[in-house]
Order: C-alpha cells, then sequence, then structure tokens
C-alpha cells in the first residue's frame, strides 16, 4: 500500500531525526553549551581583570605621585608619603573591584553549572510534567 | 574502474541539513511563539490551579530543544567522512533532493552563499550555470568527482555552493573557451573559492570575542592629557582594520615583537617605500599587544600606540623653542604613563626642516639613544638615507626593520581584504577580475608607490568608474586612463575602431608618400589596441632612416597627433644634446629636479610618442641605456623607479647615410632594393653596432621626395595657410606653374623638403599679407597666386 510506506517512510525518518537530537544533545550540544557558558565566565573575568587587579594590587593608582624625586630629604619623605598615599588609594579601588568582581564571577559561575545540569533534563521535561500532571500536583 | 562517487540523499546528515534548511527564519520565529505560549499557557494553568500546566511547561521543551538543535548542529552539520553528502556544506546538501540532475545540483548551489558569491564576484550566475548543465541525473557523478577534487585542491573544508560551482564549470566540456570568454581560467576560480573560504573564516574571527584587558587595565598607567591631544591612539581603533598575511609583514612584526619585547634600545624604524604597508604594520602591532589571548611578552601586554601628530604640535607651538618644550612635555607624559609606545609616522617630518616638518634631532636623537621610551619611526628608504647622511648617530641609534613591496598574491589577498570596507562605503561590489586588472595596470603605470599601496590606490578610484554598482575590470581601466590619460584597453569603441583601420589614410593628410613607414607604425597601433601585442614590450620600435627633410620627423608629429590626441603626446629627445657621459643622468633625471628627463615626461604621459631624434649623435654609453627601453619597454630613473614605456611608440631617427641613400637614389635603385645593403653599410662602417640596430621592429629607409611629391608638399602648406585664414573667410589659390616656382626654388637636395616651407611662407604668407593689409581683400574673396608674383617675389630676393 502506497500510503502504508510513505507513512513508514516517515515514522522512518521521524526517528532518525529524534535519535540524532538527543544525540547531539547530550554529546555535541552539551559541550557547546559548557564552552559558551566557559566563554562568558573568560569574558565577564577579563571584563574585572582580574589578575592584573591582583598583580598590580599594591601599584600608585595612575602614576600619581609615582616618580622618582631627588632632593633634600625632607622632599623625599614628602614624596615617599605621596607615593605611599597614591599605593593606598590604588589598592583601595582594586580592591573593590576585585570584590565586586567576585561576587559577579561567582554568581555567573554557579549560574552556568544549575544551566548545566538543567541542559541534561529539558528531554526529560515533557515527562517530568505529564508525571506532575497525572499526580495532580498544585500549589 | 573506478567506483562511482555515490550520494546518499537519505543519509542522517542529509535529512539533518533538510529540516536546516526547512527551518527557515519564519519557522522558527513561531517555534520560539510556541515554546513562549507553552511556557505562559503552563505557568497560567499552574497558578489557578490546573495540574495540566506541568504537562504544558514540560512539552516547551521540546520547541526549545529544536531551536537549540538548530543552532547547533543543523544550520551547519559537521561534516562526516569522505562521501559527497557527508563533505557537503548543509545549506546547499539541504536544498538537493534523490539523484539530483546536473541543473538541479546548479540551481541549489546557485542559491546558497558560495554560488551567490561566484554570481556577484565573477559573474557566474544561476542562469549561466543552468545554459551549461544537463537534465540527466547519471551526469551528475562527473560533478562529485570533480567536487571532491577541487575541495582538495582548494583547501576547503565542505564541498560548498562555491566548490559546486567550480565542479558545474569543471565539468562542461568547453570549460576554457568559455572562461577565456569571461577573462578567467581554472586558476581563477580556484583562488576565488579560496577568497570565499577567507571571508567566511573573517566573519568567524570577527564574532570570536575580545579580551581587551577589562576596566582596570590602565589602572595602573598614567594620565595622558598631552597625548590625547596632539596622538592617534591605534590602540582604540583595533578591530577595524583586517590585516592579510603579507611574509614582509609578519616578519616584521616579530621582529617588532623582539625588540620591544627584549631588554636593548627600545626603538624601531620601519623603513620601506610608500604603499608598503608600513603604517599597517604599526596598527597590526598594536592590535596584537591588545590580545590578552596572544602569546607575547608580559612587559607588552596590553601596551597602547600612539601616533604623533607633526602638524597640530607645530600648529600648538609657533614660538621659538616652544615646539621642543611641548615634545619633551608629550614623551615625558608617555615615558610616566609606562604603558605608551610612541609612533613617529613618517618620522622624516621630526628631522628636516620645512612645510610641516621640524628638524627635532637635538631633542629625540638623546632619548632614542638612550632607548628608555619605546619608540617606533616609519620612513621610506630614501628618507632614511638621507638622515643617516645628515645624521649618522641618529641611524646608529635605532634598529632597522625593513619592508619589502608585496608579491603578486600577497597584493591579491590585501585588496581581497581590503576591499570590504570600500564596498561598505562607496555601496559598490568588485569583481574578481578587478583584482586582477588593478595589480596588472597598477604595476605598470603607478609609480609612486609601491605593492600593495600602488594596486589599493588604483582600486579604490575604480570605484568611482563602477557599472550598474559594479567594479569590472573595464572600471579598473577607465579609473586608469582617466587619471594618467592613456589607452589601456582593447579598442572597443566604433570611432576609434575606424580610426585604426584608417590609420594611413589619416596619416597621409598630412604627409606625402613614405608609404611603408606609414604602414609599419600603423601596423604596430593596430596590434597594440587589438591587445595581440607583446604586453611587455613598447608598442611599437622604430628606427627611421634618410635624409633630412624627407618626413622622419613629420611622421612622428602626424601619429602623435592623429592617434594620441596632438602633437604635445610626443615626446621629443634630440640626442645631439646628449654627447657625453654625464649625460646619462640626465635623460633618467628625477621628475622634481628636472620636468623635462625622459623618464620624467614618460613618467607623465606613458601613452605617446617618444620621438629620439638624430640618435647617431647620443654618446654610446646614452645608447647602451636605451637599450633596456627598446627592449623591455622599461627605464629606472636616477631613483630606481622602473618607468614604462610599454604603451609608447619609440621612433628615432638617424640622418647616418643620407648621401649613400641619395646615391642609390639617383643610380636608379629602389628602396626595397637597396634598403638591407644599406643597414649592412651602416653597421660595417661602425656608425652603428648591430645589437643596438637589432633591437628596433622595423628599420625603415626613407627616401628623398621626387617633385610630384614636393607639390603635393606644397599643397599640404597652402591648405595650412588657408585653415589659418578660414577665420577671416579669405583662401589663397596658387596656379600649378606658380607651384613648380615654388618647388624649383625651395627644394635644396641635401635639406629636402624642409627650405620648401621658408619659401612659401616668403612668397605666398607675404604676398596675402600685404593684399590683406591694404584692404584690398574684403571677406569671401580668393586670392589668386600667379607663376609671376611668386617669380616677383623670390626673383627680387
Amino acid at each position: 500500500m502506497p500510503l502504508l510506506y510513505l507513512t513508514h517512510q516517515w515514522y522512518n525518518v521521524v526517528m532518525v531525526l529524534v535519535i540524532n537530537l538527543l544525540r547531539w544533545w547530550y554529546t555535541d550540544g552539551w559541550r557547546k553549551r559548557t564552552r559558551l557558558i566557559a566563554n562568558r565566565l573568560d569574558g565577564t573575568i577579563d571584563y574585572f581583570s582580574i589578575d592584573l587587579l591582583l598583580k598590580t594590587l599594591f601599584a600608585p593608582f595612575r602614576q600619581i605621585s609615582a616618580g622618582r624625586v631627588d632632593g633634600p630629604l625632607g622632599v623625599k619623605m614628602r614624596a615617599l608619603i605621596d607615593k605611599l598615599f597614591s599605593r593606598i588609594i590604588g589598592a583601595f579601588i582594586r580592591f573593590i573591584i576585585l570584590v565586586i568582581g567576585g561576587i559577579v564571577i561567582g554568581l555567573q559561575a554557579v549560574l552556568g553549572v544549575m544551566i548545566l545540569i538543567g541542559w541534561g533534563l529539558v528531554p526529560l521535561f515533557p515527562v517530568i510534567g505529564l508525571m506532575l500532571t497525572l499526580i495532580g500536583v498544585t500549589f | 574502474m573506478d567506483k562511482p562517487v555515490l550520494f546518499n540523499a537519505a543519509s542522517a546528515r542529509a535529512l539533518k541539513s533538510r529540516l536546516g534548511v526547512k527551518l527557515a527564519k519564519p519557522w522558527r520565529l513561531m517555534i520560539e511563539v510556541v515554546a513562549a505560549m507553552l511556557v505562559l499557557g503552563g505557568v497560567g494553568a499552574v497558578v489557578v490551579e490546573m495540574p495540566v500546566g506541568w504537562f504544558l511547561i514540560g512539552l516547551a521543551a521540546l520547541p526549545v530543544m529544536l531551536i537549540e538543535w538548530y543552532g547547533g548542529e543543523l544550520h551547519h552539520p559537521p561534516s562526516e567522512g569522505e562521501s559527497i553528502d557527508g563533505l557537503m556544506s548543509g545549506d546547499v546538501l539541504g536544498l538537493l533532493g534523490k539523484n539530483p540532475t546536473p541543473q538541479e545540483v546548479a540551481k541549489a548551489a546557485a542559491k546558497v552563499r558560495g554560488g551567490m558569491f561566484f554570481a556577484l564576484r565573477f559573474g557566474l550566475t544561476e542562469n549561466f550555470l543552468l545554459n551549461i548543465t544537463s537534465d540527466k541525473p547519471e551526469d551528475t557523478a562527473t560533478i562529485w568527482e570533480n567536487a571532491l577534487k577541487i575541495r582538495q585542491e582548494s583547501g576547503s573544508q565542505h564541498i560548498s555552493g562555491a566548490v559546486l560551482v567550480v565542479a558545474i564549470i569543471e565539468s562542461f566540456a568547453d570549460r576554457d573557451s568559455l572562461l577565456a570568454h569571461m577573462k578567467l581560467d581554472r586558476e581563477d576560480l580556484i583562488a576565488g573559492i579560496r577568497w570565499f573560504e577567507h571571508l567566511r573564516a573573517l566573519v568567524v574571527q570577527h564574532s570570536a570575542p575580545r579580551r581587551t584587558g577589562g576596566i582596570a587595565r590602565d589602572f595602573s598607567f598614567g594620565y595622558i592629557p598631552l597625548l590625547k591631544r596632539f596622538g592617534q591612539n591605534l590602540s582604540e581603533q583595533v578591530g577595524v582594520r583586517i590585516n592579510a598575511d603579507i611574509a614582509s609583514h609578519t616578519r616584521a612584526l616579530d621582529q617588532l615583537m623582539d625588540t620591544f619585547g627584549n631588554g636593548g634600545r627600545q626603538n624601531a624604524a620601519i623603513v620601506g617605500a610608500e604603499g608598503t604597508g608600513k603604517t599597517t604594520i604599526v596598527h597590526a602591532f598594536a592590535e596584537r599587544i591588545l590580545d590578552a589571548k596572544a602569546n607575547i611578552p608580559s612587559s607588552l601586554k596590553f601596551r597602547q600606540i600612539f601616533i604623533l601628530d607633526s602638524a597640530s604640535l607645530i600648529a600648538a607651538a609657533p614660538g621659538r623653542g616652544e615646539l621642543e618644550g611641548l615634545i619633551m612635555n608629550v614623551l615625558g607624559e608617555a615615558y610616566s604613563a609606562k604603558n605608551i609606545i610612541i609612533c613617529l609616522d613618517n618620522a622624516q617630518l621630526f628631522f628636516e626642516e620645512g612645510v610641516g616638518s621640524v628638524d627635532l634631532t637635538n631633542v629625540l636623537l638623546p632619548i632614542l639613544e638612550a632607548g628608555n621610551l619605546r619608540v617606533i619611526l616609519t620612513m621610506d628608504e630614501q628618507r632614511y638615507l638621507q638622515i643617516g647622511q645628515r645624521n649618522p648617530g641618529l641611524i646608529n641609534a635605532l634598529n632597522r626593520i625593513s619592508i619589502e613591496p608585496a608579491n603578486r598574491d600577497e597584493t591579491i589577498a590585501v585588496m581581497q581584504d581590503q576591499l570590504l570596507m570600500t564596498e561598505y562605503k562607496r555601496k559598490v561590489t568588485y569583481m574578481y577580475q578587478s583584482l586582477d586588472e588593478a595589480y596588472r595596470l597598477s604595476e605598470r603605470y603607478i609609480h609612486d608607490l609601491e605593492m600593495p599601496g600602488r594596486a589599493l590606490k588604483l582600486l579604490e578610484s575604480a570605484a568611482g568608474y563602477s557599472e550598474s554598482g559594479f567594479v569590472t575590470a573595464n572600471s579598473v581601466q577607465q579609473a586608469i586612463e582617466q587619471t594618467m590619460n592613456i589607452k589601456v584597453g582593447v579598442a572597443n569603441g566604433e570611432d576609434e575602431r575606424q580610426k585604426l583601420l584608417n590609420l594611413e589614410d589619416l596619416i597621409h593628410k598630412r604627409m606625402i608618400n613614405q608609404t611603408r613607414a606609414v604602414q609599419v607604425v600603423s601596423d604596430a597601433l593596430r596590434r597594440a589596441r587589438a591587445g595581440v601585442r607583446n604586453q611587455n614590450r613598447p608598442i611599437g620600435t622604430f628606427l627611421f632612416l634618410g635624409p633630412t627633410g624627407v618626413g622622419k620627423t613629420e611622421l612622428a608629429k602626424a601619429l602623435a597627433d592623429v592617434y594620441f590626441g596632438g602633437e604635445d603626446r610626443m615626446i621629443r629627445l634630440d640626442l645631439n644634446e646628449y654627447v657625453r657621459t654625464e649625460d646619462v643622468a640626465r635623460l633618467i633625471a628625477d621628475g622634481a629636479d628636472d620636468p623635462t628627463s625622459l623618464t620624467a615626461q614618460a613618467m607623465k604621459q606613458p601613452f605617446s610618442v617618444v620621438l629620439l631624434d638624430e640618435i647617431e649623435k647620443a654618446h654610446p654609453q646614452v645608447l647602451t641605456t636605451l637599450l633596456q627601453l627598446l627592449d623591455e619597454g622599461i627605464l629606472r630613473d636616477i631613483k630606481n623607479r622602473e618607468v614604462s614605456f610599454r604603451d609608447a611608440i619609440v621612433i628615432a631617427t638617424s640622418n647616418a647615410g643620407a648621401d649613400r641613400i641619395r646615391e642609390y637614389i639617383e643610380r636608379g635603385y629602389k628602396l626595397q632594393d637597396f634598403q638591407e645593403k644599406f643597414v649592412d653599410e651602416l653597421i660595417s662602417s661602425n656608425q652603428f653596432k648591430p645589437e643596438f640596430l637589432n633591437r628596433f621592429d622595423e628599420i625603415v629607409v626613407f627616401r628623398p621626395l621626387e617633385k610630384p611629391e614636393l607639390i603635393q608638399v606644397i599643397d599640404l602648406m597652402l591648405a595650412g595657410i588657408n585653415k589659418q585664414m578660414a577665420l577671416q573667410k579669405i583662401s589663397v589659390n596658387v596656379a600649378q606653374d606658380a607651384k613648380e616656382l615654388l618647388v624649383e626654388k625651395g627644394y635644396d637636395p641635401r635639406l629636402g623638403a624642409r627650405p620648401m616651407r621658408r619659401v612659401v611662407q616668403r612668397a605666398v604668407e607675404n604676398l596675402v599679407a600685404k593684399q590683406m593689409l591694404s584692404g584690398s581683400v574684403p571677406p569671401g574673396t580668393v586670392i589668386e597666386v600667379t607663376r609671376e608674383q611668386v617669380q616677383q617675389i623670390l626673383g627680387a630676393e
């Protein structure tokens, strides 16, 4: 029967596609999603430039009073104090950014992990939904 | 027997591709809307305590998964195995059904990006492909076989639409003549696939995230208000430029990295001719050191490059000594900031006095010698040497990096990248043929720049000559023809064709006889304009031998007038002024020093007649210099720039052996009987060296004019007089016996027809002038000149 043949053909095509979708979802799809989350995290780390902040934590802020000063002891002392002050200001600003950056990166990492776990469960959502419906769960 | 290449339209990859193609944007949008509605509906149902809401929310996962799958795999399914359907790009694979015919393959290929690329850039449209393909499925196997081969040859990852287009053409039996008709060959098509793949890679590269340091990057570096005012921050422009890989650029970048990444003097002088891309290298360097992922020394990471603007610095410090102070402040700021690399583009502006330039050697030299502040200088070779001559200390303090001009492939690659910006700005599309033509023509005609700059310059100016938005090879030809006033294409206008076909008649309107000479130069021009000549030589090189006053120079003038657009299109050199060895320098002098030198004039006017008068009088060294011109159509000027004479007709004239010619004629010889012997005599009498004579395409001997011809010369002169008087509506008619008298009085066997002009001037022009001044000839009068009148005037003298 041509109709039966066609239906059979369509069934085969749909099954091949479904199997391929699931295979992709749990292999390349998951890998790609992980890479995407890692890239975003990397972008945030770059935005807050954590490594640079750590490396230059105590460097004078914007090179203010950072130059070498020659002269009498009083002038040198004054320059040293200015430099120290510049370093303290720099360290303070960097520390604040480090803390904010740390929090944002931490939250993003947690969210990323949750997304990755959720990714594995997505194909099960219709089944879970059906079960919840059958059980009759409501708020 | 080879196993036929099979195409499996039922493979999983083919199914996925078809689904990918079917999921066009409207469908995807609808699926997304369905997913959103399911979620919203489900949440709403759960809120109103309907458990079915959970199922609706769960169902939303299916459309979401489909959309994710589309973005992650269906859109570009990765290749699988080595079969046709395993390697074919998803976009084209998704359009093909079971057992496709060549025409179906052509249609599918033309619809996807690769095919559209070839339609746009090469003019290989869908209709064109359909015309060369059959509708027999059994013919498709050849296309598959060719596609597999071409994919490998072009290094493509997939069998893209572009590969299929080339495979279709490859499968066509008469492909060579078909491509020739479009001024293409197979190599061009393979280059086209590579260009397409390169553009795809650029798009991927452009969309890749950049890591440039973030908000805290510059916290530990100083403020730079002066630099911001007097400089241009290249690091802020990163991402705008696209840099093709040029060997000398890559080498220069590595050298820059090495110079600034290690100890030693922190400066580099990038030296190369204009147009080689010195500033582009500085841009590329700025881009590389701003990339957090690049493998570069930490001392260079995130450093910023500022180009100092000499004009604004000079304008801001007009007083004496102010500029030095300002420069010191700017450089001091750069040093204190700790993250600045200063670039002095066109550095000669800072080392010499002139308009827009200032000599700051005394300020900059100690800084460069100390090597603490990072400085990049760019300048051309000539200026570098000049500065070195004036100040050897400066050159010793610099780390030199030389940039060589790009070769053909590199230049084409640079053009392919750079034209994207021009296309965007000028709203045009460049066809592949235009790039090739831009390289070829700029190499020949543009001398003030080197590759790739010179080809880019021409390509950009060709945008102004686009045809319906497309920049073709013809647009490039027009651009160079308009800017240089030359003719580079094949003659295609009806007027020009007629002119070429009737060139002899046109020349004879102002020249009597010497038919052979007229014919050889006419033939040479016809060959040139039909595109059948050797492109690496002048259009023609001729040596005209004969006595004075027989029309040698006149022919050159006539040619310049009739074909090249006026007698001023003739570059004339009297070689009796080049009789010493030192005169060679005058011959090839730089146009800035001597605009009348041969090379300077040819540079300005490559499409012309070059007349080398009295060549036998030139110094042998001058003749040796001219050998390359005659042979290859090029001459190097004093600055070692190649000047092309490949669009010129070179005519050398000589009186050598004039008496001998006369003697032969008087003894009753015909020209063709003694020409060969005569040339041998010239060689054996050491008047010309055989290697010199051999360089000419033709040696033409002019014979003295005979009496009837001289009367025709008189007629030409009278026609000239009548033309001049046409404005006053007066004309002159000289009686035949008066003309004969003029010939008799004016002809000198030694000087040919030349004295006749003086005789006509005295006898006819003076007579007419007197009559006109006396007021006896109102407009409309024909002044009749009789033999008696001529006799009276000439006899009286």
